[in-house]
């Protein structure tokens, strides 16, 4: 202990824990963690601290007291224990409590499970929603194109039939009855002389008088697109049917009707 | 009182008590609570000053040592300076009121002294005894304070006006005595 001076009036109230500085404390421990010597001269303290403890032997305890000790641990089952564990003492505790840090064990167990289910959940939301948004992106890009190649008149159109039948003429037409919009296709239509046209009507479904819903001729190859707006919104259809009338249109149709609702 | 053959043969006894003990026999626990509880009772009843605490501190510590006898490392020390460290320390837990929670970690005590048996420790406890009593009353009294009071060494220097390193130097003087006379 020579070498170590400095340290051994410490050692020997370190051993009864009366030390009071911490910063002497973290210092004498730093030195005991690297020094055999002072270790096993802080062993050699503990032991005369333990002689210290002798000086008070002498009274003994009440005989009640060797009953109450045999009639407890009586009471109490076993435990067996495999491996050296810390000597706990204080206030005799509720057996309930000993079972403490396993219920704690259990219950972050459970919370864990809980949370970890929870992200798998979120998990899968979040890539669903990315797959939705994904198609409605698909299919936004779809109809942006079909809208496209539907109103560009100068892309090539064509309808196939059997090669044994003549292109037949077709009309078709999509009603927007509460803004009064009418968008009319047709293919194969005859051409017309120059001062005839084609005219759509509107066939009410209350069998009011047929309306006007504008007039269109075919370009060389039959085909024809139109959007008219009638003048009023909310109108119901029936049918709708086409006439050939005068450039400029007729305010009632001209008989024959050319084309109808099939059916 | 350094070890000799017949303390080996106590120290079978012991050893033997405290394997049984882990066997949950209760007889053998009874021989260790008849062996050492004057040790335990005295030290409590010196730092807690009250008959019924000390009772059950006394319960305490040998209940635990029942319910945990593995806590004991018999191959490293003697079970009676461990009893008595631990009465110690909770009585001035107690008497300090520090937490209930408060655990003790306290590893095996080797004295060298034979304490098993009733004539064993009335001879090592007179010669303590008479060791303190050889020591200037001043010194004995910083002793006193230090283990049985629990006091610190600034709250001892406080107390009793003395330097900081005479307090220390003193303490360890005292118990460097006590080595000498069981040397």
């Amino acid at each position: 202990m020579k070498e170590h001076a400095q340290y051994a009036d410490s050692l020997a109230l370190y051993a009864m824990h009366g030390l009071d500085d911490e910063r002497e404390m973290a210092e004498l421990r730093q030195h005991l963690d690297s020094c055999g010597e002072c270790r096993r001269e802080l062993e050699a303290l503990r032991a005369d601290v333990a002689l210290l403890a002798l000086s008070t032997s002498g009274p003994q305890p009440p005989q009640r007291s060797r009953e109450r000790l045999m009639q407890a641990i009586a009471a109490e089952p076993r435990i067996q224990h495999k491996h050296k564990s810390r000597f706990i003492l204080g206030r005799l505790q509720p057996r309930w409590l000993r079972l403490a840090p396993t219920l704690v064990a259990v219950l972050v167990l459970i919370a864990s499970v809980a949370l970890v289910r929870e992200n798998l959940h979120l998990r899968d939301t979040r890539d669903r929603l990315a797959r939705e948004l994904q198609d409605q992106r698909g299919r936004a890009a779809l109809a942006m194109e079909v809208m496209q190649m539907m109103n560009d008149s100068s892309l090539p159109r064509m309808t196939l039939v059997s090669a044994k039948n003549v292109p037949q003429p077709q009309v078709k037409t999509i009603y927007q009855p509460q803004k009064g919009h009418v968008l009319l296709m047709a293919n194969n239509l005859p051409l017309l002389p120059d001062d005839k046209v084609y005219e759509l009507w509107l066939l009410p479904s209350t069998g009011a008088a047929p309306m006007p819903a504008g007039t269109f001729s075919p370009d060389s190859k039959g085909s024809a697109l139109m959007l008219h707006a009638m003048q009023d919104g909310g109108i119901q259809a029936k049918a709708f049917a086409v006439t050939i009338e005068p450039r400029g249109g007729s305010p009632t149709p001209t008989m024959p009707i050319q084309f109808a609702p099939a059916g | 009182m350094r070890v000799s053959g017949t303390q080996v043969s106590n120290q079978t006894d012991e050893a033997a008590l405290i394997a049984r003990v882990r066997d949950g026999d209760q007889a053998a626990m009874a021989g260790l609570y008849d062996r050492y509880s004057g040790i335990v009772y005295g030290v409590a009843l010196r730092v807690l000053g009250n008959t019924s605490a000390a009772e059950d501190l006394v319960q305490e510590v040998f209940l635990q040592l029942w319910r945990n006898p593995q806590a004991f490392d018999a191959d490293r020390g003697k079970l009676a300076p461990w009893l008595a460290v631990i009465a110690r320390n909770r009585a001035i837990d107690l008497l300090r009121k520090r937490p209930m929670e408060d655990d003790i970690d306290e590893l095996p005590i080797s004295t060298g002294v034979n304490l098993e048996d009733e004539a064993s420790q009335r001879l090592a406890i007179s010669k303590v005894r008479g060791v303190l009593g050889q020591l200037p009353a001043d010194q004995r009294r910083l002793l006193e304070m230090a283990f049985f009071e629990g006091l610190t060494h600034t709250e001892i220097a406080n107390k009793t006006g003395e330097p900081l390193g005479t307090v220390k130097t003193r303490i360890r003087s005292g118990l460097l005595a006590l080595r000498k006379a069981f040397s």
